[in-house]
């Protein structure tokens, strides 16, 4: 490993929580602003989460600070192989495992409504993560390569030869923005029992950390996602913005479905189309 | 002044805890009024969760009864340190016109402390908010007399 990876490595370290929390401020704002609000600062993720680590409550397991760090820790080496042009399938199953420890976690909680999220968590994880495989393995095979530099290096933008995937990434931001109308296990802005179940018995500093986490989440699906338009920097940052905008519209138009539906319809759907785009470039 | 950032977060950062202990609905409405278009209290980063674990400030309306004074217990029991608690209306503040009924024990510190009282039937959602920037007040006062 080279100084310039190791720096590359360790920006995508410190950058991508900041980022992600970034979106998330910008996530408040134009919401508010959609339904006629003035809404919080752009800093208010960074206030909610300086607060929730000063303060002090008994964790309901014991097991749940150790699933939140490793949910941090996964989250955060996804970022990190990103950054310094790693394997994105090996980004991707990081990501993944990062998903599962939150899962783990809540059932580790006491609460009914805990477990409950932590199922419906299950079945976000079951219905996303084979169109997301999909989505990677196109973009691999029409950059020549599996690694983030070689996706970033490709010949004009992916997106031409891959506009079936598009459907099959919208639905993944949707779901790990937990945006509406696939917040099927943690709504972003609701904060009743069942939307929120996942997160019922996280709370004061393992809750921060878990938002952390989200917020690295964030940054490296959105990251993949701008793989579509990678021909420089800012058309990265343009499409990554793109699909962010997308998915705050959507979650401000749509009403949320079951997972019934997520699972049975959207997820079939979307992976057919992705499918069928990964055959067609095999035989271009 | 990583310190200071949380310090500054804990008053910046006010999710609040809505529980109705035997209200008529008319302090339920004035407090959810609070964060439609017209009032926005998200501009003060407040945000109306439905979970004690979460919470920071308990906005308690209406009358304490033997019944609801263990869950109001409970619920305070729950929350996080530091904690607000905001007694909204005339019967969470004292009882009321119920004060005097047989089942009633009285207003909301019966039960639990209380740190700001919103007079009114109903309080109107400008003393509730100013109740909750009151009780931030005092909270910003006791971070800094602990620092």
């Amino acid at each position: 490993m080279n100084l310039n990876t190791f720096l590359l490595a360790l920006a995508g370290l410190v950058l991508a929580p900041l980022l992600g929390g970034l979106a998330a401020g910008v996530d408040r704002v134009v919401t508010a602003r959609l339904q006629s609000r003035l809404g919080p600062p752009l800093l208010q993720p960074f206030f909610d989460v300086g607060k929730l680590m000063s303060k002090a409550i008994a964790p309901a397991s014991h097991w749940q600070g150790l699933f939140v760090r490793w949910a941090l820790a996964a989250s955060l080496a996804s970022d990190v192989l990103l950054a310094a042009g790693g394997d994105v399938l090996m980004c991707f199953f990081v990501q993944a495992a990062s998903a599962s420890f939150v899962a783990l976690g809540a059932f580790c909680g006491s609460s009914p409504y805990s477990k409950l999220g932590a199922q419906r968590e299950l079945f976000q994880l079951l219905a996303y993560e084979p169109v997301f495989l999909v989505a990677i393995l196109c973009m691999a095979k029409a950059a020549g390569g599996f690694d983030a530099f070689s996706i970033m290096a490709a010949q004009g933008p992916l997106l031409l030869r891959l506009p079936l995937v598009v459907p099959g990434l919208v639905f993944v931001v949707l779901v790990k923005l937990r945006k509406s109308p696939f917040d099927i296990a943690a709504s972003h802005h609701m904060h009743q029992e069942v939307v929120r179940g996942v997160y019922t018995d996280y709370a004061g500093r393992d809750f921060a950390l878990l938002e952390l986490a989200h917020w690295a989440d964030v940054t490296v699906v959105l990251w993949i996602c701008s793989f579509l338009w990678a021909t420089g920097p800012l058309q990265m940052l343009a499409t990554g913005l793109a699909f962010l905008f997308a998915a705050l519209i959507i979650d401000n138009i749509s009403a949320r479905l079951t997972w019934r539906t997520m699972l049975k319809r959207t997820a079939p759907l979307t992976l057919i189309l992705a499918t069928a785009n990964l055959v067609w470039l095999y035989l271009e | 002044m990583f310190g200071s950032f949380l310090r500054a977060s804990q008053v910046k950062s006010p999710w609040l805890l809505h529980f109705d202990c035997g209200s008529c609905n008319g302090c339920d409405i004035e407090t959810l009024a609070c964060l439609t278009p017209v009032y926005d209290v998200e501009r003060f980063g407040v945000i109306n969760v439905g979970n004690p674990r979460h919470a920071d400030v308990l906005v308690v309306t209406g009358t304490v009864n033997p019944r609801n004074a263990a869950v109001l217990k409970n619920l305070y029991d729950q929350m996080p340190t530091p904690k607000l608690v905001i007694a909204v209306g005339a019967c969470g503040c004292s009882g009321g016109v119920f004060r005097e009924a047989p089942n009633v024990l009285g207003g909301i510190d019966k039960v639990i402390p209380v740190d700001v009282y919103v007079p009114g039937c109903p309080a109107k959602p400008e003393a509730i908010m100013d109740a909750v920037v009151t009780g931030l007040g005092k909270l910003k006062a006791i971070l800094e007399a602990s620092k």
